[in-house]
Formats: structure tokens, sequence, C-alpha cells
């Protein structure tokens, strides 16, 4: 690269020494980046299946916690993928430079499936983590985009892999005494850099790293403890003291108050809050089981139930609770012994075991079984 | 066989990709225009913008700096870059959503300044102690 600038014009191939630029190097760090993105696909494409759920697809309520890893896993291996793109592509900068540009039909398929990678990687990483921090610099849906866009940069990776399975090969030998010794720093840099980037972030969702982590976007400032992801005035919900609860099931419809369901048998339950942003904290949740309203309506206590809130408007105005998880689901009244506050959905709230945060919902005002 | 078969499998999920990229685009104007924009965007500004710099950043770094000093500083770039690179989205948030109790809510400028310093810390021991060593080494030649 040193002849770059004495000569003061594009590059060419030939033009980069440096030991980052050695297949040895671009095959490890393309095989530490393949797991990020398996890791991120398939967690990814487990959440999509729990918010819109095929016939064919039964999410467990048990154990509590294993959506809060999910997610977890999903935004933290997308962050431990942007330093090692970014060393990957570093890695490889030398090849754009190759010349001629196209030599054939198959290396013109290739090189173009190269940028289809490269863009859906790129598509992918910034929009997740921009998302993480509810910040929106476009005007698109990004949950239909991020999701059409993960198929295309898994597709990609699986033809990248196909095409170069001999080089990788070859790259993953042995790194030996000599010139190798630069490539391994170069990758120790890369993976402290990785190590950092997940340490920096992971404090949103691991309670060890909360207090460590700088660049967390949960803080501990939440009322009651727990973060609100949308508050009451942004849905435009306030409390009117002639709300009851509307349960309609095989005996008809029931309407119950506030002191109603608080004369009802309680159960108090530590269950986690896992927003699809990579968030996630436990709390200690008191309120009627759902299993004993559905008595109360006559319904048999494995019987899904759609939840509709008093939001007027919003995607997740309304949420299905699967038969699976009525069972363990609380009507939650009360957080950490208090009463809710109305930004974490008083009079009551859904609280489900292992399930995405949207679809936790909050101000209820109808339960239907279904 | 095994690579047919990635072949094969990579090919059908563009295929269902590209069904889903073009239902998308095509439902809205704004889609088709703001979506091929960030996804072309990234690899136009990364190989064209930052991957130039941070080479030729990297380069000048290498020459000015004395050995000892020259891995720790490299390394003290890199995670200082990945650190800022991740404080964008709580930095510069014109199109954010108004603060929620409990998220996005530090602040997250003097967060960024204490990991750095923590980073430039490491750096400076790193280089201290290499440079101490060296010369020791020096003497007893």
């Amino acid at each position: 690269m040193s002849g770059l600038i004495d000569r003061l014009q594009p590059p060419s191939e030939s033009d980069f020494h440096a030991p980052a630029h050695h297949e040895k190097v671009t095959a490890r760090l393309g095989v530490w980046l393949g797991i990020a993105f398996l890791l991120c696909f398939a967690t990814g494409l487990l959440s999509h299946a729990i918010q819109k759920p095929p016939s064919w697809f039964v999410w467990p309520a048990e154990p509590v916690n294993l959506y809060r890893i999910t997610q977890g896993v999903h935004v933290l291996s997308g962050i431990a993928a942007i330093p090692l793109l970014l060393a990957k592509l570093w890695s490889v900068y030398p090849r754009l430079f190759a010349r001629p540009l196209v030599r054939s039909l198959p290396h013109a398929l290739e090189r173009l499936s190269i940028l289809v990678l490269s863009g859906a990687a790129f598509f992918q990483l910034a929009t997740g983590l921009f998302n993480t921090t509810q910040n929106y610099p476009w005007s698109f849906y990004f949950l239909a985009a991020h999701y059409a866009v993960a198929w295309l940069a898994a597709g990609s990776v699986l033809l990248h892999v196909a095409i170069k399975l001999t080089v990788i090969r070859r790259g993953l030998t042995r790194l030996t005494p000599g010139p190798d010794m630069s490539r391994r720093r170069f990758l120790r840099t890369t993976y402290l850099a990785t190590g950092v980037a997940v340490v920096a972030t992971a404090g949103a969702t691991v309670p060890l790293l909360r207090d460590v982590s700088p660049l967390s976007w949960r803080s501990g400032r939440g009322q009651q403890g727990l973060p609100v992801n949308r508050t009451a005035r942004a849905a435009g919900v306030t409390w009117d003291p002639t709300w009851r609860l509307e349960i309609t099931g095989p005996h008809g419809t029931t309407h119950l108050s506030l002191a109603d369901l608080d004369a009802l048998p309680q159960r108090t339950a530590d269950l986690p809050i896992a927003c699809v942003e990579g968030w996630s904290q436990s709390a200690t949740w008191t309120g009627v089981p759902v299993a004993e309203l559905l008595r109360l309506a006559g319904a048999d206590q494995h019987r899904p139930v759609l939840v509709t809130s008093l939001e007027r408007k919003g995607a997740y105005r309304t949420s299905v609770l699967p038969a699976t998880h009525t069972a363990s689901t609380l009507l939650a009244l009360r957080l950490g012994g208090e009463r809710l506050a109305l930004d974490h959905g008083f009079p009551c709230r859904i609280i489900a075991p292992s399930r995405p945060g949207v679809l936790q919902t909050k101000w209820v005002q109808r339960l239907e079984v279904l | 066989m095994i690579r047919a078969l990635l072949a094969l499998s990579g090919l059908a999920l563009l295929a269902y990709g590209t069904v889903l990229a073009w239902e998308f685009a095509t439902s809205r104007t704004v889609n088709a225009v703001q979506g091929t924009a960030w996804f072309i965007g990234g690899p136009l500004l990364h190989d064209g913008i930052v991957a130039p710099l941070v080479g030729l950043t990297g380069l000048l770094l290498t020459r000015v700096t004395p050995t000892p000093w020259r891995t720790p500083v490299l390394t003290g770039m890199a995670l200082s870059g990945m650190l800022a690179l991740l404080a964008i989205p709580f930095l510069w948030r014109p199109f954010g959503t108004g603060a929620n109790p409990g998220l996005h809510d530090r602040n997250y400028g003097a967060a960024l300044t204490i990991a750095l310093s923590a980073v430039w810390l490491a750096v400076a021991t790193a280089g201290l102690t290499r440079q101490i060593r060296s010369a020791r080494s020096a003497r007893t030649e």
C-alpha cells in the first residue's frame, strides 16, 4: 500500500502488502463472521416466527428466560459481526482493485454475489444497530426490510462459502512462526475489538454487565426500575375509573372492575421482559393467573386468548396468547409489590414467560377466548 | 457434493429474499428508493471512503509511531473507531423516538469519553511497558 502514496493514483491489487490481506487471515475471520451471521439469522427467524407464528410453529413457555437468551444472542451476535465484517472486508480489500474488472460470465456473477453479500451485510448490521436504540433515519418499515434482507444475506453467505470452499480450506491451515505472527496480531486485534464491542453494549441484556457497558441502551432509570418501551402518553392512554376488564368466553361476557380483580386469587412470579430490541430485565410481578380468568369465563385453561389494549392504534394493540402459554401467564396488577405505573400498563397487563416484549400487551381492556 | 448443496441452498434463500425484497420495494415508492439507497450505501461508503481513509491513517501511524508504541497505538485506534461507530445511533438522533424512561436516556457522550479514556490509558500503559523493556534490552546488549 505504500507505493500508493508516492504515485498518487488508484492502487492495484499488488500494492497491498500488509499481513491482514493474507488468505489465512481472511479464512479465519470468515469462519467467525459466518458463525455470527448464522446465530443472528437463526435467532432472528425464531423471533419472527414467535411474532407471526405459522400454523406448525410451537414455542414453549419453559424455560421462562428462553426468548430473553435467543434475542440477546440475536442482537449481540449482530454487534459482534460489525468489527468482524470490517476486518474481513479490509482483509479482502485489495481484491476490489483486481483487474480486469470482469474476466468471464461466472466471474461477473461472483462479483455481483459479493456486492449483494456486502450490501445485505451492511444493511442488516446498520438498520439493526439503529433499531436497538429506537433511531430510524429512514421512512420504510424496519421489520419488513430487515426480514427480507436477512434472506438475501443468508443466501449470499452460503453461495459465497460454496464458491470459496477451496480457498477457505487452504486458508485454514495452521498459523506457523514467521510471517504468520503479524497475521496473528491482526486477528488478535480484531477479536479484541469484537470483545470490546460486545462488552460495551451487552449490559442491555446481561445483568452482570449492567454497570459496565457504556453503550447499553437500557439504563436503570425506568419507572419502578424497569424500562418503558411505549409510554401511556405515546399510546394515548389515560386512566378512566369506569374501566372494566371485559372477558368473552363460552359463558358470555363478564366485566370485572379493578377491585374485582384484586379480590381474585393472586400469584407472584419472577418473569423477564425481553424486548425485540435486545434489552431484557427480570421483575417480580403479581396478578391474576390468566388460567383463573379463563375458568371464570367457562373456558378450558389451555385455550388461546386474544388480548386487546386500550391503545387506539399501533401495530401491537392486540396480541394472541397461544394455548401453550395461558397456564403460566399473569394478568399483572403489581410490579415489585407496588401498583403498576400507568406507563407499565396500569390497570393491568399481560406478562407471559419467554415472549417478545411487544406481545406483553399493556392497558388490557378485553380478553377473548378463541 | 457439499459445494453443490451449499450453492443450491444459497440460491434458494437468495430467490426467496429477492421475492420478499421485490414485494417490499414495490409496495411503496419510499421503500424502493430508501431501501436501495441503504443497501448500496453500505458498500459505497465503506469501499469508497471509510476503507481508504482507515488504511491511509493506519499506514501513516505505522510510519510515525516508534516501534514499541506501534501495536498499542494501532490497537487503540481500532478500538476507538469501533466504540465511536457503536455510539453513532446514541449521539446522532434527529430521527430517534423521544426518550422512553429507562431506554437510551443516559449521557452517552460522557459514557463514550470514559470508554475511550480507558482504552487510551491501556494504550499508554502497554506503550510505556514496551518502551522501557526495549530500552532495557538495548542496554544489556
